[in-house]
């Protein structure tokens, strides 16, 4: 005879039982984790170097680089002498908290304040699987449009600010920086949003500012 | 494409709790979406076949409620649907909102003998 079993569980709750042990260690060492997401090409790693050359030696950055082949974006961010961890999520969309537990042991967690983690580039995915992260950053540019915040809600409801990356491009398309700022408001009020260029550095300062303060909160 | 994985994580369950109850088949699986989730159901039945291939669950129906996103007002405490992502209080206008229903990822039983 048939039966019904109820179970009403999070399907997701092994990568959230994981995710809630990497956040606890990072709070009892004093580390703060960034989960980086954007599309692939808005600019994640091109930030990242402009935010190394700005900030190591100030503070102890660490990154864990998510892709899914190859060190490339790892060998870039190697000049700036910091632990820099790749995770190949060989064809995986997403990394998921079992992959950011399993190389966490590599930091020397005693002496870092900051971890970034860029995750594989796509807007949907990553943003369903907790790592155990402080917060999410959105990193989105100008040439993928200006419609990202309404047709990827999930993302900047959720991430804590928003990097409006390649503005010196904005003249080049059809982005629409009001209409940007109009989606943005609506789908997350108040959301702290950085405008720059990474390339020319145009802007960088407000970004660099805002995280070093995150530290401290 | 997180389908995958979370249908991957939907059959382990499945699979678990049907041999706990000590099923020898399960026919249905009742699960629940929250549209913050952005699942696609067609991506989701084709990852989840291929997930419980060869198990007890192989022939399971997939019963998927999708739960529409629902908002509370941290201003007047309304709870209200926001039009076309548009959260601001339908109430107050108020934009200290937070999200109650949308973010769902849940199984919720599962059926068989």
């Amino acid at each position: 005879m048939t039966m019904e079993i109820r179970i009403m569980k999070n399907i997701l709750d092994r990568n959230q039982n994981k995710a809630d042990e990497v956040r606890n260690l990072l709070a009892e060492k004093k580390v703060k984790m960034v989960n980086i997401i954007s599309s692939p090409g808005a600019g994640k790693t091109t930030l990242l170097e402009r935010t190394c050359e700005a900030l190591a030696g100030k503070i102890n950055i660490g990154i864990i680089e998510g892709d899914v082949t190859t060190d490339r974006d790892a060998q870039r961010l190697k000049k700036y002498n910091i632990p820099i961890v790749v995770i190949n999520t060989e064809g995986g969309c997403h990394l998921d908290s079992h992959s950011i537990s399993k190389v966490i042991g590599m930091f020397d967690l005693d002496n870092l304040d900051l971890l970034f983690v860029e995750n594989v580039g796509n807007l949907i995915c990553p943003s369903v699987f907790d790592l155990g992260e402080n917060f999410k950053l959105a990193v989105v540019s100008t040439a993928e449009g200006d419609d990202k915040p309404a047709k990827y809600p999930r993302l900047f409801i959720e991430a804590m600010a928003v990097i409006l990356n390649k503005t010196d491009l904005i003249p080049h398309t059809n982005f629409n920086i009001e209409a940007f700022k109009t989606d943005l408001a609506a789908i997350n009020p108040g959301i702290p949003l950085f405008k720059i260029s990474a390339t020319r550095g145009d802007g960088l300062q407000g970004w660099l500012d805002w995280i070093v303060q995150q530290l401290d909160s | 494409m997180h389908e995958l994985k979370i249908a991957e994580e939907l059959s382990v369950i499945v699979i678990d709790k049907a041999r706990e109850a000590g099923l020898s088949v399960v026919e249905r699986v009742n699960i629940s979406f929250g549209q913050l989730v952005q699942i696609v159901p067609e991506i989701f039945e084709f990852a989840f076949r291929e997930a419980v291939r060869d198990t007890i669950a192989a022939d399971a129906a997939l019963n998927i409620e999708i739960i529409s996103l629902e908002m509370r007002c941290l201003s007047c405490g309304a709870e209200y649907a926001p039009a076309d992502n548009f959260p601001a209080c339908r109430s107050c206008g108020g934009l200290e909102i937070t999200v109650v229903h949308g973010k769902e990822l849940f199984i919720k039983s599962i059926e068989g003998e």
